[in-house]
């Protein structure tokens, strides 16, 4: 992600914190749409994956794969988000799912996801190699507005996660699977003994929110520039605080804890060293798991 | 090849270190630390700059704190101080409230963060490039280049690791590791058992931290160099890896998994040709690949690992067999039913007290009681508590004067309670403080034991239980009916603690008990069971039993290092108990059984036994016949009555009426989480509005 350091040097504090609130909107952005479909992913499927990451970074070099064949990589993001439902799909029926039937406890699970995240991201590195690469790809023109400087690349990532988040609020609200989605989360037997298939909503959610992770691959690449196969490691840490921060499992939490962790990163940018950006974000989600883990908009237990 | 073999033999020994400490946190006590290479990296770090000249002095190229040249073995104690200390910020993480898998990603996190950190801030610990030329230790006086001193140095390591192993194994199989064992099957339940979670999870970080760190100031002195890309948060992956590998739960497992994942992967990858065809990374990534593969291969063809956890069997019978007294059962609240007549009898002598139906309060008290001086006397002096301490009404020294026990402890305390008088600090304070409320007011049979005034719960705006106010008095075999949903078992949750409430109060013996925690309540006698089977699946039905009884001198980490001969009494005597308590319900046979292997019936029983040898004085149980045979379902009943009628209180949730009509006098009816109404079965029955709620509800 680019940080401040893309700001010529000597601006003034205002220009400085305008231009970081406009890397701080792009990382929400991204962010937004990671984080969702994370807490949607736990909240109806129970499964902490913390190879959410190694997936999404999957999905980048997907992307990546078909942008140096020749092809724009505007064709490489469905690309992307095709192959990660499909991984995501895969990696819970062939790996989550029979541990889950097995009655394996949370714990389990995590260390499990902990596993795929090796065998994804690492299985990425070994077919991709060790270097960092990036999209052959346009910025767009430069728009500007009192201060506020944004490429067409960075206002088309903000739009694109505007667009899925209303379209998450549509599903979630107005379709049957949306609301089944939701009472799966919230009660899954009770969910079932209403005659809802439980299972195919966990699996429609699988898809669902693999095409989100793939998607939140592919832009977080475009703005990151340059990434390798472990790029994303440290961008979990953010969707973890995001989701957190809402409170897991809460769609509208996770775009909320999106927002403030995206901008509160970037602008405390300006004060602190850019490499100590991400301690916000860590701070914020330690303080979430110590006093309450329920989130902001959780219920207080 | 000499020096290839000591490097290894130096390299298995800190990774076994390693592996032990997180077994121990992991297997044994099931806290996840995903932010393990977190301690092993603060020990490095401190090893390295307790021996490291100041930064000054050593060409100015690198920038640190500290450099205190400090000579051998200083800079190894320091790193396994600063391990166990850096733990101490996480326990906030691991307490009661959060869940598990989060504290874990908490801990992951925190690893990520703080490698980032420390990666960035060169200023602190040269950033980025690390430390290195870290003096090996005595380099002054020998030559760190001889194989002399590389052996010797891979001598004190193996050691060290040994040292490490039979530590962690004193804790293990100590009555203190069984309750370790037992929060790492069921949390709740541990809690409510009198076991302080926070404490043991503490005590478990700040162990694992200062074993991590003592290996991580070991590696430090050997290769002299330590940076950010040596710990990584992946490391912690592999060291879980060869612990589940090498088999949770097993120390000897840790140990293998120790050399066959972190050291057999280095010395595997050793032995691939390289080759300038392959990509530069290729080998390392399928290296990780492979750990992952691993992880999750095991974790589902064979989760208890290459060596599974070992059953600890219990010899039943042999050192009280045919003795017909064990003293401990005799004085629990569940005597056989020769020993209940040979203890009435003298309780009656002592008090002349008429009240012999309710043996309890006074006239049965004083005995257990009076018991415990002798008991403290000479706790270590004889093996054979069973035989040597039956109960001594004459006995009736200071101690019991001042035990505030004198209510309704009555006939639970047991010979190993009152060892805790002179025991180590971690036996339950509240119970033993001279001028307690509970010392003050010894429960009158008919008084007031548990009090719940305006008690109410809500689940995000759903009020489960209202307003509620009634007593259980002294005892009493109280009924708790009610429709599905009426807030039973929330309410019984509020009152033993597991719950918070959202508003009201809870009195136990007089004493204002609704801001302590579940196991402070247990500890003052109030022990509750568990609607759902809520056994410890992988401890045996006797460590079950030996699980739940308080004031083991060997019950705390203090007890537990000093050793076997420290606690041997107690255990032996919590045995003789824990015996008598399963020959009354006819699981003798089953003493040295996984829990989790038994029926449900016979879990069921496991669970009252259990909250027995917990040494209640009031007893709140969920359903404790649910799915129980009728006929077991019958004994069970008969056996609470008998409890009653030896002093106990209890207060059941039930839901078969016939049940209520057969034991329970009285009975409260709840409704839509208020109390409707209270009395005998008879009355009950002939108020409309109760049959109708139950009927309709």
């Amino acid at each position: 992600m680019p940080g401040p350091g893309a700001v010529p040097p000597g601006a003034a504090p205002v220009t400085l914190f305008l231009a970081s609130l406009g890397f701080g909107l792009v990382t929400a952005s991204v962010l937004a749409i990671a984080a969702v479909g994370f807490t949607l992913q736990f909240g109806v499927t129970d499964v902490l994956n913390l190879a959410y990451g190694a997936i999404m970074i999957f999905g980048a070099f997907v992307a990546y794969a078909v942008n140096s064949a020749g092809y724009s990589v505007w064709l490489g993001l469905p690309a992307a988000v095709i192959a990660c439902a499909l991984l995501s799909t895969l990696v819970n029926s062939g790996v989550y799912a029979p541990f889950q039937r097995r009655g394996a406890s949370p714990i389990t699970m995590v260390i499990v996801s902990l596993g795929m995240t090796l065998i994804i991201e690492f299985g990425v590195q070994a077919v991709a190699g060790g270097v960092a690469v990036s999209y052959t790809m346009g910025q767009g023109p430069t728009f500007a507005a009192g201060g506020l400087t944004l490429t067409g690349l960075q206002l088309g990532i903000i739009a694109t996660s505007v667009a899925v988040m209303a379209g998450v609020h549509v599903l979630l609200r107005y379709t049957k699977l949306g609301k089944a989605m939701r009472a799966t989360a919230a009660n899954r037997t009770l969910a079932r003994n209403c005659g809802i298939r439980t299972g195919r909503v966990i699996s429609a959610t699988w898809a669902l929110t693999g095409a989100l992770c793939g998607l939140a691959g592919v832009v977080f690449a475009m703005d990151a520039g340059s990434f390798d196969a472990t790029s994303t490691d440290l961008f979990l840490v953010l969707i973890l605080a995001a989701v957190f921060l809402g409170g897991p499992g809460q769609a509208y939490g996770a775009m909320l804890g999106a927002v403030i962790i995206g901008i509160a990163t970037e602008v405390s940018a300006v004060f602190i060293p850019a490499d100590y950006k991400y301690v916000i974000a860590f701070v914020a989600l330690l303080v979430m798991l110590g006093v309450r883990p329920t989130g902001l908009l959780g219920e207080r237990t | 090849m000499t020096f290839y073999t000591i490097n290894l033999l130096i390299y298995a020994a800190v990774d076994a270190m390693a592996c032990l400490g997180l077994s121990q946190q992991f297997g044994i006590a099931g806290v996840t630390n995903f932010g393990f290479i977190i301690f092993q990296a603060a020990g490095g770090y401190a090893a390295a700059i307790l021996a490291m000249p100041p930064q000054t002095a050593n060409g100015g190229f690198q920038t640190y704190i500290g450099g205190w040249n400090l000579p051998f073995p200083v800079p190894w104690i320091g790193a396994a101080v600063v391990g166990g200390v850096i733990a101490l910020p996480f326990t906030f993480l691991v307490g009661r409230r959060l869940r598990g898998d989060f504290a874990a990603v908490g801990l992951l996190v925190t690893a990520v963060l703080l490698n980032l950190v420390v990666t960035n801030y060169r200023p602190l610990l040269n950033g980025d490039a690390g430390l290195s030329l870290i003096p090996q230790p005595l380099q002054g006086q020998y030559n760190p280049a001889t194989a002399s001193y590389q052996w010797v140095f891979a001598g004190i390591a193996i050691l060290l690791c040994l040292g490490v192993y039979l530590f962690v194994r004193r804790i293990t199989e100590s009555p203190y590791g069984r309750s370790l064992r037992a929060m790492r099957d069921n949390d709740l339940v541990a809690d409510s058992l009198g076991k302080s979670l926070l404490s043991m999870r503490t005590v478990m970080l700040v162990v694992g931290g200062a074993i991590a760190g003592l290996s991580g100031g070991v590696l430090v002195s050997y290769i002299t160099t330590w940076s950010p890309a040596a710990w990584g948060y992946a490391e912690t992956v592999v060291l879980f890896a060869a612990v589940i590998i090498g088999g949770a739960g097993n120390h000897a497992g840790a140990v293998l998994g120790a050399i066959l994942v972190p050291v057999g992967f280095e010395e595997v990858t050793r032995f691939i040709p390289t080759s300038n065809s392959l990509p530069p990374n290729l080998i390392p990534s399928l290296e990780w690949v492979a750990i992952g593969l691993l992880i999750v291969i095991f974790l589902w063809v064979r989760p208890q690992g290459i060596l599974p956890e070992r059953k600890r069997v219990i010899r039943v019978g042999a050192p009280v067999a045919g003795d017909g007294a064990p003293a401990g059962g005799g004085t629990a609240g569940w005597p056989t039913t020769s020993e209940a007549a040979s203890v009435v009898p003298e309780t009656r002598a002592e008090s002349g007290d008429g009240g012999e139906r309710y043996a309890r309060g006074s006239p049965h008290h004083p005995s257990p009681a009076a018991a415990a001086p002798s008991v403290a006397a000479s706790p270590d002096a004889d093996g054979d508590f069973g035989t040597s301490h039956p109960p001594a009404p004459a006995a009736a020294a200071p101690s019991a004067a001042t035990s505030p026990d004198a209510g309704g402890q009555a006939g639970v305390l047991s010979a190993t309670h009152s060892a805790e008088v002179v025991g180590d600090g971690g036996s339950p304070s509240a119970r033993s403080s001279p001028g307690s409320p509970a010392a003050a007011r010894p429960d009158r049979p008919g008084g007031v034991v548990l009090e719940a005034v305006g008690v109410s719960r809500e689940f995000g705006g759903v009020r489960a239980v209202r307003d509620v106010s009634f007593s259980v008095r002294a005892g009493t075999l109280t009924g708790l009916i009610g429709p599905n949903g009426a807030g039973k078992s929330t309410l019984l949750a509020m009152l033993a603690g597991t719950l918070p409430v959202s508003s009201g109060t809870v009195l136990y013996r007089g004493q204002d008990v609704t801001g302590l925690p579940a196991f402070r309540r247990a500890r003052l006698g109030l022990v509750r069971t568990f609607q759902l089977a809520s056994e410890f699946k992988r401890l045996t039905v006797m460590e079950n039993l030996l699980s739940a009884v308080p004031g083991n001198r060997g019950d705390s980490f203090r007890g537990a290092v000093r050793g076997r001969r420290y606690w041997r009494a107690d255990e032996t005597a919590a045995i003789a108990r824990a015996e008598g308590m399963l020959e009354r319900f006819g699981l003798e046979g089953f003493a040295n059984d996984y829990a989790g292997d038994l029926s449900g019936g016979q879990r069921r029983l496991v669970e009252i036994m259990r909250a027995l040898m917990a040494e209640p004085s009031m007893l709140l149980l969920d359903e404790p016949m649910a799915g129980v045979h009728p006929n077991l379902a019958r004994r069970i009943g008969d056996q609470l009555v008998a409890l009653c009628a030896e002093g106990m209180t209890i207060l059941m949730v039930e839901h078969e009426l016939a049940i209520m009509d057969e034991f329970c006098d009285p009975v409260v009816v709840m409704a839509e989480g208020s109390v409707l109404a209270e009395g005998t079965m008879a009355q009950l029955r002939a108020r409309s509005e109760v049959v109708e709620a139950y009927l309709v509800g």
